[in-house]
């Protein structure tokens, strides 16, 4: 076989972008990277605010295991994000369907711990404000995990946008819902499932339509 | 490859020698047509060029660069799709064919039912018997687990077996 020849324009653009690069870190120092961050926020807000009335009453399976089992499974599904970014890694649909089987997982165990262990709901005429606070606070919990995630994503290419966009959205909202269910104390169902898993399906839609996008014009730059 | 990421061109060079051939080829497998591929060549390796970090030795480099480039020849279809373009397909008499597709019987008749298959059954024959990659590094690069690029690729020989039976007893 004769070797192929570099076309002169080909060699032109890499050879006017030749600069040295530095290859990604390994994917568990990238993953770790986003939990390190996830626990820093943690760490702010059990020190800097105060923390459910009814945290002393619940187990610590259901106070303390519950906020840990999502801060996990949440980093979890971002490493697994982290992963689909780099060509040549992408996850089968079998993984995709598995990782957010398990972030559904730790959300009903974290929902449940919270309805069975808890007795506080929302008075009268309150629960809309209680859960405007409530995903306002999930949001901003699961922020900063989501922006290292985009930056570190934004180091790889992504070839399936979407894919990373949904498992990153909903890692970030398990992140901020076990972080906020150290601050909310209530049980009521609806609030819980409405204002907490609500921000994280939000989330995870969001990360997903995010990529659809970023993919769209992907396709008409090509 | 880590010369390359240290920014040698002499590196990158000898990098398009060795895979522009069997780049090419998998390309064929999306794009009928010789310009057009010659195009989405440069492009994939523009887009190499771009995403340079992402690979990480000593990890093999295989699954890394075919999923870029499927990833470009995807991206060209849909633009392709969205402006309601049709390409002209031209004889692909000198694109070669997998071993296991070739051992079927006649050459000619293996390789114009090989081209009749749907893209997915051909992408995973020619990746894995013509390009070498594992079904490992078939699945990293086509998103589907091992076990899932294996199924594919035996339902595709048997197709081919199948069709290749019907059209020699038909002729």
């Amino acid at each position: 076989m004769i070797p192929a020849e570099l076309p002169a324009a080909l060699r032109e653009a890499i050879s006017a972008d030749l600069k040295p690069v530095r290859p990604l870190s390994p994917l568990w120092r990238r993953t770790l990277l986003v939990g390190a961050v996830a626990v820093a926020v943690l760490i702010a807000v059990v020190t800097g605010r105060s923390l459910r009335p009814d945290l002393a009453t619940l187990s610590m399976v259901a106070g303390w295991g519950a906020t840990l089992l999502e801060l996990f499974v949440g980093t979890v599904l971002i490493g697994l994000s982290l992963r689909e970014s780099v060509p040549g890694l992408a996850l089968g649909q079998g993984a995709i369907a598995a990782a957010v089987g398990l972030g559904a997982v730790a959300n009903v165990l974290t929902v449940a711990a919270t309805w069975l262990g808890s007795s506080w709901v929302a008075p009268h005429g309150l629960p809309f404000t209680a859960g405007a606070v409530c995903s306002r606070a999930e949001t901003i919990f699961g922020i900063p995990a989501l922006v290292v995630t985009l930056i570190l994503v934004a180091r790889a290419l992504p070839l399936r946008p979407h894919v990373v966009g949904l498992l990153a959205g909903f890692g970030a909202g398990l992140i901020g819902d076990g972080i906020n269910h150290l601050l909310c104390p209530s049980s009521d169902l609806r609030h819980v499932l409405v204002w907490h898993t609500g921000v994280i399906v939000l989330l995870a839609l969001l990360g997903w339509a995010a990529g659809l996008t970023w993919e769209y014009y992907e396709a008409r730059r090509a | 490859m880590v010369g390359y990421q240290k920014g040698n061109m002499d590196d990158f060079t000898a990098l398009y020698s060795e895979l522009e051939q069997p780049l090419r080829r998998y390309l064929w497998t999306f794009v009928r047509n010789g310009s057009t591929v010659d195009d989405l060549l440069q492009t994939t390796f523009l887009q190499i060029h771009r995403a340079r970090a992402s690979y990480t030795p000593p990890r093999p480099l295989k699954p890394w660069v075919y999923a870029i480039t499927r990833h470009v020849a995807l991206m060209h279809l849909r633009s392709q799709r969205r402006r309601h373009e049709v390409t002209p397909e031209e004889n692909l008499p000198e694109v070669p064919i997998p071993p296991a597709v070739e051992l079927l019987g006649d050459r000619a008749l293996a390789r114009r039912m090989l081209m009749e298959l749907p893209r997915p059954a051909q992408e995973v024959l020619i990746l894995h018997h013509m390009l070498g990659l594992s079904f490992e590094e078939v699945g990293k690069v086509i998103g589907t687990s091992a076990g899932a690029a294996k199924v594919r690729s035996h339902r595709a020989l048997k197709i081919l077996r199948e069709q290749m039976a019907e059209n020699g007893a038909s002729s």
